[in-house]
């Protein structure tokens, strides 16, 4: 038997049989082994579905992502939930998730925007099960529009087979449309338009699934990034740079009757310490450093200046400008009754993962490298390798494992660590494991952008926005670099630019938070960037590099945005909910805004709160609120508070969430990623700040880089239902974080009738604004 | 040599006595149930039960220990089966880290492995916390306050009653 047949779009050959020992997936030639040696050639090939997808003779159903789950479990939850529902097989059905290995998953592309990309996994699983019916009507001899699927088994005409049965000793090759660049930044993307299944028809998405990962996690059977070994190997701490221009001068000496066992290494400004026993190698790095000397440099404006950097000295000329993609009229022209005219300022954030970066890189004598790590985009981060060693990809392998989240600082590739492993690998011919230590994850990993916007919100008579502009100030997100390159005067991508052979590396720079305020007639939102601060001065090129983190720009904009909102509500006289309701046009945004009425006991009312006052003993209260768009996800919060206007403390005592984030896949999970990424939002809000002197980072522990404890901790509620109508998958950590700073900032004004435009809402900050 | 009792077993130890417990832990022992986080008691990543009281490994040198016994978080299941008699079960899990699986409680999970021994040390010594004496152990009690940077301390709480009422349960069995 033989034959081609065309699965929409997607190639199905029957050519051969094989024995009956084969244990085939439905559509492939052979089982994907994974047993890809380090050093291996080989990433899977897209076009074939199994790679992808495997189901066996047992019925047992493998999926394979070069995404990476980093513990909201979207990949090991929402992935098998999606994959199952597609399939028309039961989720006890899908027993593996392979996840971020360059060897072993075919796709790349970073980890961000996951049940977006998702429709890769989803479409291949569409083609199987279109490939399993086709062959599935030859065998049971039933014509193919009489067959269905449900829990496995393909059944119509009184007959029915199972995909174990329908795939046992078969050689079925199904070739799909691919495209794309397999270590491209945004990886590969299937094509084509296979059917889909009916969201009416959904039994799987939408039920509360557990993370299979959590048991072996907690258990401690897991083995996390950190607890990777390998015969021989040596344990490393990177001695970095006094500040973020400094070259070596003067490397200082190891003393080897101190220290025995360990061996100094220097690359070019990369300086490092290496021990086969992991606190020798601690305390030798930290004597080595306190006598290294480093050449002064003094090229940043300190955190206490970082404002008026931006607003005097910054050129924002230097990228383009970017024009909100809602823009319409000439705002600045409106006539007005009123006017709110105000600048909000945004400090650096730190990812700030809780365990610092770690890598354990192997080079070869072949020239090949296998990096055991944790990395949002491994097959990105295998092509920046592949370019600091000056070789071919097919060279470099990375495989990831569990570790500390970092919040979307590695989803270009590289968190910190990753390249400086790799080097003093090749430079050592020994395995080595490079640990960074918290002070090292705190200075040379990038950050959350800094952001001065200035918003001009004109009011007519009747308290109505008639006209709305904004400028937004932020410099640019995304560098990927491998700061350990850097420092070794080895090969890199390019830094954010204007302009860049590499999209991804234009950097994030235009207007992200999507206009919700349709009933405003004029609106004008600019987005201007900058280069990043200090890079241009750096004699490494390496200054405060930015990142997206959560959401990114969004964030920053989103933040100025709805505290002018709220401003301009109380300019108007007017309640800051219904405010937000008198100029919004889309219905589902009408309708969890009129939740988180309900839902958070929300006082209507004009603000200033009664009794709100910004000086004196006792505490005021208050309550705001945010609204946003991502993803197609709708989002509003609000936050009650209290404010002790002597000190300038700020209590955050209730949040409410309420969401319509589309499909929501699976409640249980999204239900924890959004209560976290709320209080993430919460630490962000009243606590961090990234500081810095006129060359380094001075945030660098948890004493200068405080986060929110347990018992800031505020009352939580959060609300969401599915819906099925809207089409997209829902989010979750993501989006909830970008809330809670401007919710809560809009509280403050209520407690106390002053504006903090600024975070974080630290006391002294507070008071300041108070006075 | 140094001799330490580590999740109920007698080991032999060849590192220099200030070395900190941690690295002994995970590189000579290779007992990996403890996680390096800053490495200066500052975040409770690392933590440990020494005897019954949480400290963190990071700063412990192991010339410290007073010989009394270190349990990890892949210590704990052993434990609870010597506290309440049970037989010993490889499937079993001490009641936190159970309530921990049941409550789905981690988002990236590496202060989870100090939060739950944190929270083991509290219930042993209080079964029935309230959500203040729970909240007052995991910040204010130790040398630091225990940090989760995803923000999952709702979850946490609700794991910790969830552990609370499973020992319960388990210690009347």
């Amino acid at each position: 038997m033989s034959g081609l047949t065309d699965i929409h779009g997607a190639r199905l050959s029957r050519r051969a049989f094989i024995g009956t020992g084969g244990a085939l997936a439905v559509a492939v030639g052979l089982p994907v082994k994974a047993s890809a040696e380090a050093g291996a050639k080989a990433s899977l090939d897209a076009a074939v579905p199994a790679n992808w997808i495997e189901i066996d003779a047992a019925g047992a159903v493998t999926i394979r992502t070069g995404k990476c789950d980093f513990g909201q479990s979207s990949v090991n939850t929402a992935y098998r939930q999606i994959v199952a529902e597609e399939l028309c097989v039961p989720l006890s059905a899908m027993t593996t998730v392979i996840t971020g290995d360059t060897d072993r998953t075919p796709d790349g592309g970073g980890t961000f925007w996951l049940l977006g990309y998702v429709q890769n996994l989803r479409k291949v699983a569409a083609y199987m099960r279109e490939a399993a019916l086709e062959v599935a009507a030859g065998k049971l001899g039933v014509d193919r529009k009489a067959l269905s699927v449900k829990d496995g088994v393909i059944s119509g005409g009184g007959k029915a087979i199972s995909y174990a049965q329908l795939v046992k000793g078969q050689d079925l090759k199904l070739t799909i449309p691919v495209e794309g660049e397999l270590t491209s930044p945004m990886g590969l993307t299937v094509k084509g338009d296979p059917p889909m299944k009916p969201v009416s028809e959904y039994t799987i998405i939408g039920k509360p699934s557990a993370n299979p990962m959590t048991r072996p996690k907690v258990s401690g059977e897991a083995v996390w990034v950190g607890d990777v070994t390998l015969p021989g190997m040596l344990h490393a701490r990177t001695i970095h740079p006094a500040t973020l221009g400094s070259k070596l001068v003067k490397a200082g000496k190891l003393d080897s009757a101190q220290f025995p066992g360990a061996r100094l290494v220097t690359i070019g400004n990369l300086l490092a310490v290496v021990s086969p026993d992991e606190w020798e190698a601690v305390q030798a790095a930290q004597a080595v450093a306190a006598e290294t000397q480093w050449s002064e440099w003094k090229g940043l404006p300190g955190h206490e200046g970082l404002a008026e950097h931006l607003r005097s000295k910054a050129d924002w000329s230097a990228f383009p400008v970017r024009d909100g993609a809602a823009n319409k009229g000439e705002p600045e022209k409106v006539a007005t009754a009123h006017e709110h005219k105000a600048s909000y300022f945004l400090p650096y954030h730190k990812h700030a993962p809780i365990s610092p970066m770690v890598t354990l890189a192997d080079y070869r004598p072949d020239g090949s490298v296998t990096l055991h790590t944790l990395s949002q985009n491994p097959q990105h981060l295998r092509h920046m390798i592949a370019k600091m060693l000056g070789t071919g990809e097919e060279k470099v392998v990375v495989r990831t494992y569990p570790g500390s989240g970092h919040y979307g600082r590695s989803n270009g590739g590289s968190a910190g660590s990753e390249d400086e492993a790799v080097l003093l690998s090749r430079e050592l011919g020994r395995p080595v494991r490079v640990q960074w230590m918290r002070a090292d994850d705190m200075q040379w990993t990038t950050q959350s952008s800094c952001a001065l916007a200035d918003i001009d919100i004109r009011l007519d008579k009747d308290g109505r926005i008639a006209g709305y502009s904004a400028q937004h100030h932020v410099p640019p997100m995304q560098d990927d670099r491998l700061v350990g390159a850097i420092l070794a005067g080895l090969p890199v991508i390019e830094s954010p630019a204007p302009a860049s052979n590499d999209p991804f590396q234009v950097g994030i720079t235009d207007v992200q938070d999507t206009w919700v305020y349709g009933a405003v007639p004029a609106v004008r939102e600019k987005g201007l960037s900058t280069w990043q601060i200090g890079e241009k001065e750096s004699p490494l090129a390496v200054g405060l590099r930015d990142h997206s983190m959560r959401t990114p720009i969004q964030f920053q904009q989103n933040f100025p945005r709805e505290l002018a909102i709220s401003e301009a509500a109380m300019l108007a006289g007017k309640d800051a909910l219904q405010f937000r309701l008198d100029h919004i046009t889309d219905p589902r945004f009408k309708a969890i805004l009129e939740k988180l009425r309900t839902e958070s006991g929300w006082d209507s009312r004009p603000s200033p709160a009664p009794g709100a006052r910004a000086s004196g003993k006792g505490t005021v209260k208050g309550r705001g609120l945010s609204i946003m768009l991502r993803d197609n996800g709708y989002w509003a919060c609000a936050a009650h508070v209290s404010v002790t206007p002597e000190s300038g403390e700020v209590k955050v005592e209730r949040m409410t969430m309420v969401a319509d984030v589309g499909i929501v896949i699976n409640p249980l999970q999204l239900r924890r990623q959004i209560q976290a990424g709320c209080l993430m939002g919460v630490s962000q809000a009243l606590h961090e700040e990234v500081t810095f002197d006129q060359g380094a980072i001075t945030s660098v522990d948890w004493a200068s880089y405080p986060i929110l404890t347990m018992a800031e901790m505020p009352q939580l509620k959060i609300v969401f239902e599915t819906n099925l109508a809207a089409g997209n998958y829902g989010q979750g950590s993501e989006s909830a974080n970008a809330l809670a700073a401007p919710a809560i900032a809009g509280a403050v004004l209520d407690a106390t009738g002053r504006p903090v435009r600024r975070l974080p809402l630290r006391p002294d900050y507070v008071k300041a604004a108070l006075v | 040599m140094t001799k330490i009792v580590v999740n109920g077993q007698e080991r032999e130890v060849k590192a220099s006595p200030d070395t900190p417990l941690l690295y002994v832990l995970r590189n000579e022992l290779g007992v990996k149930g403890v996680k390096f986080g800053c490495g200066l008691a500052q975040c409770g990543a690392c933590s440990v039960l020494l005897g019954d009281e949480e400290v963190r490994a990071c700063v412990t040198p192991i010339a410290a220990l007073d010989g009394k016994p270190v349990t990890t978080v892949d210590g704990l299941p052993a434990r609870w089966a010597q506290k309440t008699g049970l037989k010993p079960d490889p499937q079993r899990l001490h009641p936190v880290q159970q309530a921990w699986v049941d409550e789905q409680v981690p988002q990236c999970g590496i202060c989870q492995f100090g939060m739950m021994i944190k929270v083991t040390e509290l219930l042993e010594a209080n079964p029935k916390p309230s959500d203040a004496e729970i909240t007052e152990a995991l910040t204010t009690s130790g040398p630091s306050p225990h940090l989760c940077r995803c923000g999952s301390y709702a979850a946490i709480l609700e794991g910790a009653h969830r552990a609370a009422r499973l020992m319960a349960e388990g210690g009347a069995a």
